[in-house]
């Protein structure tokens, strides 16, 4: 197996937060072992299920998130429970945990406790960091997305609609993404040092500063934003941007420079349509003109409205894009399996689920690279499936101590 | 003026990047390097300037006086996406003086700045001996651009087998669509994310902070960082063909999978949901109006979710209505999921009079989920976490006249810490060393070279 975490060990604590950033060192080749409570991570019930039925070996997003991953399932707020984590940290090169900061330094678990594995690399994703007064405070995704800032920039032009959170879990992409940042840098500390380290990234800080110029304009200029109807939050009240096609889609028509080869083209779909109004004036020939036009007038963005509503969504995006305009059509993300783009980038892995007795294509992974090759390479584990495997060869524990373990509930 | 670079420390000290980056989403990713001490070589066209420096004060520090004399003519290079330049001219008078937009200054902190004519023989002579410097090469251009230059990853690969090489595009170097064009909404378009944003039976609402312009740099990063390591176990560079709509889709995989499984599209009538939770089903779960309004005249909101029967009690023991949990219509989960738009109202009732601040503080005291929606303003100047945290720093810059507030790199190493480095340089600021020092050229050359417009 190659991939930029070949060769690694993880241990990772089952949590919602973390799981993503798990699958990517999982997807890079490194063997992540997620230790689960007996009841299974909260990712195994969240859903959806397979044919809607809750099972914890049947939660669709469990499945997305823990790619390639075992699972070990063990109660650690047990002290034989606990003894076994240790036993795994003391081997592990990555410790991956979302608890509630001093939670497990109160179960002797924590990272004074686990350094004395030199190599270990102890990353804490929580919501609000290991200090500060918000520490204990309980968040979820979309309360990150509030107190962040992401929903003060999304959501509609009308000011009594409410601020947006959107969908799919993107407050924990962000903190996990920094996560990541922070893991594969101390790896490559570790190369020359020889020694781990704490990391502690928390998801509150990742959202604070991921909202574009909102910080900066405020910053330098005093100015809050406007929300705006599928389009980037401003300063100022701007014309609408995502238009309707004549196929019942939206386009997102980015403003974007219409130097005169690119213009001329336009103009003659405008004329095609019968949208081109008042544009064959010479003085849209000047690019001055045209593009101040463009930007505070609405001759242009009218007739741009019209042309898009007179063309089919993919008739609009692949001309637009054939002429250099960077509009694009807003798809659903399941119609992309349609797209042969993807297919000739070997975008699709075909990961076997016995579950449902059939093979699903899954999305590949952020890049494309030999080299780095981070995709899945197998489905996510069922409840308790390495906990055995887990025991007897990583720990050399005999069938009988695992055993008593398991009659005791311990381990599952 | 600081023509030298100083060394900067952490775990990628030492690290070169040469960095043809524009606009957000490929500046994003190699500042993140920056923070981990890597040299980072930003490269402006002779003659411009990045985009983003657009319609700021002239600089004040820059061997290029033709382009001083061209921004005294206001001559306009916007990002018309921003629409934003009318104002500034305006209020970077008020403020000290400004060496580069604020945009510009948050995504380059820490860079070096060189200019160079990419279209003369001679300078691309010059990009092909810092590639030979260097340790990574990153652009956001459009796939044909580099090829076009005679730099295919072939060539660059031969000048420096060590090289890494992220391209960041909105489709990828390969296949039918790899010369199309994106900005960050695009990609979010095309690759589902801005219909999983909004509420149901309306348009969009899409992702306003533009996401992918965001998590699409700092998922370039990651990637650069990758492969750094990669190098550093291998001996081999290697080529990443980031596409950030690929980057978009590998976010999307729930969606993806419950297409395949269940036949479920995230084009139907009832979804997205707006911010209430459908996977799984809570109630309540949805953002409330409060008290007051923002600058814009915005009202203010609070998102609260109860995620367990314990946090709906404590919630209705705050809003002092006790009774709601014994009402039938409320008493389970799947009871208050089925009458949410009743609940909602009950909530908003009880939120639309209160203070915000007050409601998070009262409901998160009795262990309910509860967030005020926080713009800019908020985050900078009251959240006592950021503050703690020190996540908006000021940084003193005597030589440009000034202290300027950045926002931190949100990764808290114990033993090597990431920091900003410094502010982001003034036009060509590091010509002098990079050409001279760097690739020792004579002050003659240098001169020559700026005469025939080269650098």
């Amino acid at each position: 197996m190659t991939g930029v975490y070949e060769g690694l060990t993880v241990i990772e604590l089952a949590d919602r937060r973390n799981q993503w950033a798990g699958k990517l060192l999982s997807d890079g080749g490194a063997r992540v072992i997620q230790v689960e409570p007996i009841a299974g991570s909260p990712g195994r019930w969240c859903g959806p299920f397979a044919d809607d039925k809750p099972d914890p070996d049947l939660c669709i997003d469990y499945w997305w998130n823990n790619t390639g991953k075992q699972s070990a399932a063990v109660d650690v707020a047990r002290p034989a429970g606990r003894d076994l984590l240790k036993q795994l940290l003391a081997k592990a090169d990555v410790f991956l945990e979302s608890t509630p900061p001093g939670t497990l330094a109160n179960l002797g678990l924590g990272y004074d406790a686990a350094a004395s594995n030199r190599n270990l690399i102890y990353a804490s994703l929580t919501d609000f960091g290991q200090d500060g007064p918000w520490r204990d405070y309980v968040a979820n995704d979309v309360a990150h997305l509030a107190l962040g800032g992401q929903m003060a920039s999304s959501g509609y032009s009308d000011p009594k609609e409410t601020p947006i959170g959107g969908k799919g879990h993107h407050a924990w992409h962000m903190g996990c993404a920094f996560m990541l940042h922070g893991i594969t840098a101390a790896l490559i500390e570790r190369m020359g040092s020889g020694e781990g380290q704490f990391i502690d990234v928390s998801i509150h800080d990742a959202c604070a500063i991921g909202t574009e110029a909102a910080v900066p304009q405020w910053m330098y200029y005093g100015s809050t934003m406007y929300r705006q109807t599928g389009m980037h939050a401003n300063p100022k009240r701007q014309p609408p941007l995502q238009l309707p096609t004549a196929d019942g889609k939206y386009m997102i028509a980015v403003m974007q420079n219409f130097g005169r080869p690119v213009w001329e083209k336009l103009i003659k779909w405008m004329d095609e349509k019968g949208v081109t109004g008042e544009l064959h004036d010479p003085k849209y020939q000047d690019e001055a003109f045209r593009m101040s036009e463009y930007r505070t007038g609405n001759v242009i963005r009218d007739a741009i409205a019209r042309l898009i509503a007179a063309s089919d969504g993919e008739e609009c995006f692949h001309r637009a894009q054939s002429y250099n305009i960077s509009w694009g059509l807003v798809r659903a993300a399941e119609e992309n399996y349609d797209v042969a783009h993807y297919r000739q980038r070997d975008y699709w892995r075909s990961i076997e689920h016995p579950q449902i007795g059939r093979a699903i294509p899954y999305p590949r992974g952020p890049f494309a690279c030999d080299a780095l090759r981070i995709e899945p390479r197998g489905r996510a584990p069922n409840l308790g499936e390495h906990t055995q495997h887990v025991l007897a060869h990583d720990l050399g524990m005999s069938a009988d101590a695992i055993m008593a373990l398991r009659t005791s509930g311990v381990v599952r | 003026m600081n023509t030298t670079s100083t060394a900067r420390p952490g775990v990628l000290s030492g690290v070169r990047v040469l960095d043809f980056t524009w606009k957000t989403v490929g500046p994003w990713s190699t500042r993140l390097l920056t923070h981990y001490g890597a040299e980072v070589i930003h490269v402006e066209r002779a003659g411009g300037w990045d985009d983003h420096r657009y319609n700021a004060a002239p600089s004040i520090v820059t061997d290029e006086p033709k382009v001083a004399q061209t921004l005294g003519m206001k001559k306009v290079y916007s990002d018309p996406q921003f629409n934003t330049h009318r104002d500034e001219s305006a209020a970077a008078t008020e403020r000290p003086k400004l060496y580069a937009a604020p945009y510009f200054n948050t995504l380059h902190n820490g860079k070096l700045a060189i200019s160079l004519n990419t279209k003369s023989p001679e300078g691309l002579k010059i990009v092909e001996r810092l590639i030979g410097m260097c340790d990574a090469l990153v652009e956001n251009f459009s796939a044909e651009v580099l090829p076009s230059w005679g730099l295919t990853w072939e060539r660059l690969h031969a000048i420096n087998p060590r090289l890494v090489y992220m391209s960041t595009s909105g489709f990828g170097h390969t296949g039918d669509w790899k010369t199309y064009r994106s900005y960050g909404p695009t990609a979010a378009a095309q690759s589902g994310l801005s219909l999983a944003s909004g509420l149901p039976g309306k348009p969009p609402a899409g992702w306003g902070f533009s996401y992918l312009d965001v998590m699409g740099g700092w998922m370039g990063g990651l990637s650069l960082i990758q492969g750094l390591l990669q190098a550093k176990k291998t001996g081999e560079g290697c080529h990443i063909d980031y596409s950030v709509t690929e980057g978009a889709m590998s976010m999307l995989g729930t969606y993806m999978l419950d297409y395949q499984v269940n036949g479920r599209r995230t084009r139907r009538p009832d979804f997205p949901p707006g911010n209430r939770a459908v996977f799984p089903a809570l109630a309540p779960h949805n953002t409330y109006r409060c008290a007051g309004r923002d600058r814009n005249g915005q009202d203010w909101w609070i998102f609260i979710a109860c995620e367990t029967q314990v946090q709906f009690e404590a919630l209705c023991s705050v809003m002092e209505q006790p009774g709601l949990v014994l009402d039938t219509k409320f008493a389970t989960n799947e009871a208050r999921v089925t009458n949410q738009a009743e609940l909602d109202q009950i909530i908003s009732n009880w939120t639309r009079p209160r203070r915000r601040y007050d409601i998070m503080r009262k409901c998160q005291a009795a262990g309910i989920v509860a967030a005020v929606v926080q713009n800019a303003e908020d985050r900078v100047e009251y959240d006592p976490q950021l503050q703690h945290r020190e996540v908006f720093p000021v940084i003193e810059n005597p030589e440009v006249g000034g202290a300027f507030s950045y926002e931190r790199y949100p990764v808290r190493l114990s033993r090597t810490p990431a920091t900003v480095q410094s502010r982001a340089p003034v036009l060509a600021e590091h010509n002098q060393y990079v050409f001279g020092e760097l690739l020792q050229m004579s002050e003659a050359e240098i001169n020559s070279l700026r005469e025939r417009g080269v650098i």
